[in-house]
C-alpha cells in the first residue's frame, strides 16, 4: 500500500509528459493536458477505489511547486517592463472592467440558475488565481476547497474559448488579446497567451495579477449588487 | 555547471523566494498571498540588480514551461465532489462558460477600444 502515493505521482508525470507530446504534435483542444490527464486520473481513482487523499499524499509536492513556478512570472515581467508601462493606460482599466464583470456576471447568472448561496459564493471569486480565489471565497460565503475545483475549470475552458472569442471578435492587437486571457482565465490562460506570442503572454501575467489584487479589494464593495 | 545543474540552482532560488514570501506573509499578515508577494519580491530584486536575469532566467523558463503539471493534483480533487458534479454540473458549466465569454468579450474590446482612441489622439 505504501508505494501508491508514489505510484501516483509517476503515474501524473508520466501521463503529463505524454499528453504534452501528444498536444504538441496534434494541438486539437481536447487534447489540452489540463483536460485529458485529470480526466484519466480521476477515472483511475474512481475504478481502482483509491481515495484522493492517497494520491494527493503523493503529489503534494507538484502542488507546492505551483508557486515557485508562478513566482517565476517575475521574469517576463521585468523582461518586458517597458512595454507594460507603455501600455498600462489600455491594461489597467480593461482589467478593472473584466473582473468586476467577472464577479457580477458569475454571481448574477448563478443566481438566475437557482444555484444555493454557498455554491454562489464558491463561484464568484473563479476567474482569480487560485490562493487569493479561496481566500475571496471567504469572504463571499463560499467553500475555499470547490473554488478551488471551480477555478482550474474556468482556467481549462477559458483557454479553450479564449481563442475562439478572440478569432470571432477578430481581437488581433497583442495587448487586447493578452488582457482577455489573463482577466477571465488566470494562470492557465496566461499559458495559452504564451502560445500567441511573448509580449501576449506577458500582458496576461500582468492581467492576471492585477484581476487578483483588483478582485480581492472590490469584492466587498460589490457584495450588496451581488448577494 | 551543466544546463540540469544550473536550472536546478536557479528553481532551488525561486522555491527560497516563494519560502521567504510566505514567511513576510505570516510575519507581517499581509494580505495577500505569498505568490502575489513572491512576484513582486522577485521583480524588485531584479530591478535593483541584487538578482541578475541571466542568474534566474533558463529555471523560471523551465517551471512556466510546465506550469500545467503543478496544476493537474488540484484538478484531479474534482472527484471529491462527484455528488455536487452531478446535481449542479450543468449550472456550474453554464456558469463559467457563459460568464468566461463576457468577461473575454468586454476586457478584449474595451483594450481594443481604447488602443484605438489612444492611437487616433
Amino acid at each position: 500500500m505504501n508505494s501508491l502515493p508514489w505510484l501516483s505521482l509517476v503515474a501524473t508525470v508520466a501521463l503529463y509528459a505524454g499528453a504534452k507530446r501528444l498536444y504538441t504534435k496534434r494541438p486539437r483542444i481536447y487534447f489540452s493536458p489540463l483536460l485529458t490527464v485529470p480526466a484519466l486520473l480521476a477515472s483511475l481513482l474512481l475504478t481502482t477505489h483509491i481515495s484522493y487523499d492517497t494520491y494527493h499524499s503523493g503529489t503534494q509536492w507538484l502542488n507546492l511547486m505551483l508557486q515557485p513556478a508562478t513566482i517565476a512570472f517575475a521574469v517576463p515581467l521585468y523582461k518586458y517592463r517597458h512595454l507594460l508601462k507603455k501600455h498600462a493606460v489600455e491594461i489597467i482599466p480593461s482589467v478593472f472592467f473584466g473582473s468586476v464583470i467577472a464577479m457580477v456576471s458569475s454571481a448574477w447568472i448563478a443566481e438566475g440558475l437557482n444555484i444555493d448561496k454557498q455554491l454562489v459564493g464558491s463561484l464568484i471569486p473563479r476567474s482569480v488565481t487560485t490562493p487569493i480565489a479561496m481566500d475571496i471565497s471567504r469572504l463571499t460565503g463560499g467553500v475555499p476547497a470547490v473554488t478551488a475545483v471551480v477555478v482550474i475549470l474556468t482556467g481549462i475552458l477559458g483557454s479553450l474559448l479564449g481563442p475562439l472569442v478572440i478569432r470571432y471578435l477578430k481581437i488581433d492587437s497583442e495587448i487586447a488579446r493578452g488582457v482577455l486571457l489573463g482577466t477571465s482565465s488566470h494562470a492557465v490562460g496566461t499559458v495559452r497567451a504564451f502560445q500567441f506570442s511573448p509580449t501576449t503572454g506577458t500582458v496576461a501575467c500582468v492581467s492576471m495579477i492585477l484581476a487578483a489584487l483588483i478582485t480581492i479589494s472590490t469584492v466587498q464593495l460589490l457584495l450588496p449588487v451581488m448577494i | 555547471m551543466n544546463r540540469i545543474g544550473k536550472s536546478a540552482v536557479q528553481i532551488a532560488i525561486l522555491c527560497g523566494l516563494a519560502f521567504l514570501s510566505n514567511f513576510l506573509v505570516a510575519q507581517f499578515s499581509l494580505p495577500l498571498p505569498g505568490s502575489v508577494v513572491g512576484i513582486a519580491l522577485l521583480f524588485g530584486l531584479l530591478q535593483l540588480g541584487v538578482l541578475r536575469l541571466e542568474w534566474i532566467e533558463s529555471g523560471a523558463n523551465l517551471l512556466l514551461a510546465e506550469l500545467l503539471l503543478f496544476f493537474i493534483p488540484s484538478a484531479v480533487g474534482v472527484v471529491q465532489y462527484r455528488s455536487l458534479l452531478f446535481s449542479h454540473g450543468i449550472a456550474i458549466l453554464i456558469v463559467v462558460v457563459a460568464g468566461s465569454v463576457v468577461i473575454m468579450a468586454g476586457s478584449g474590446l474595451l483594450a481594443t477600444q481604447l488602443a484605438w482612441t489612444r492611437r487616433k489622439s
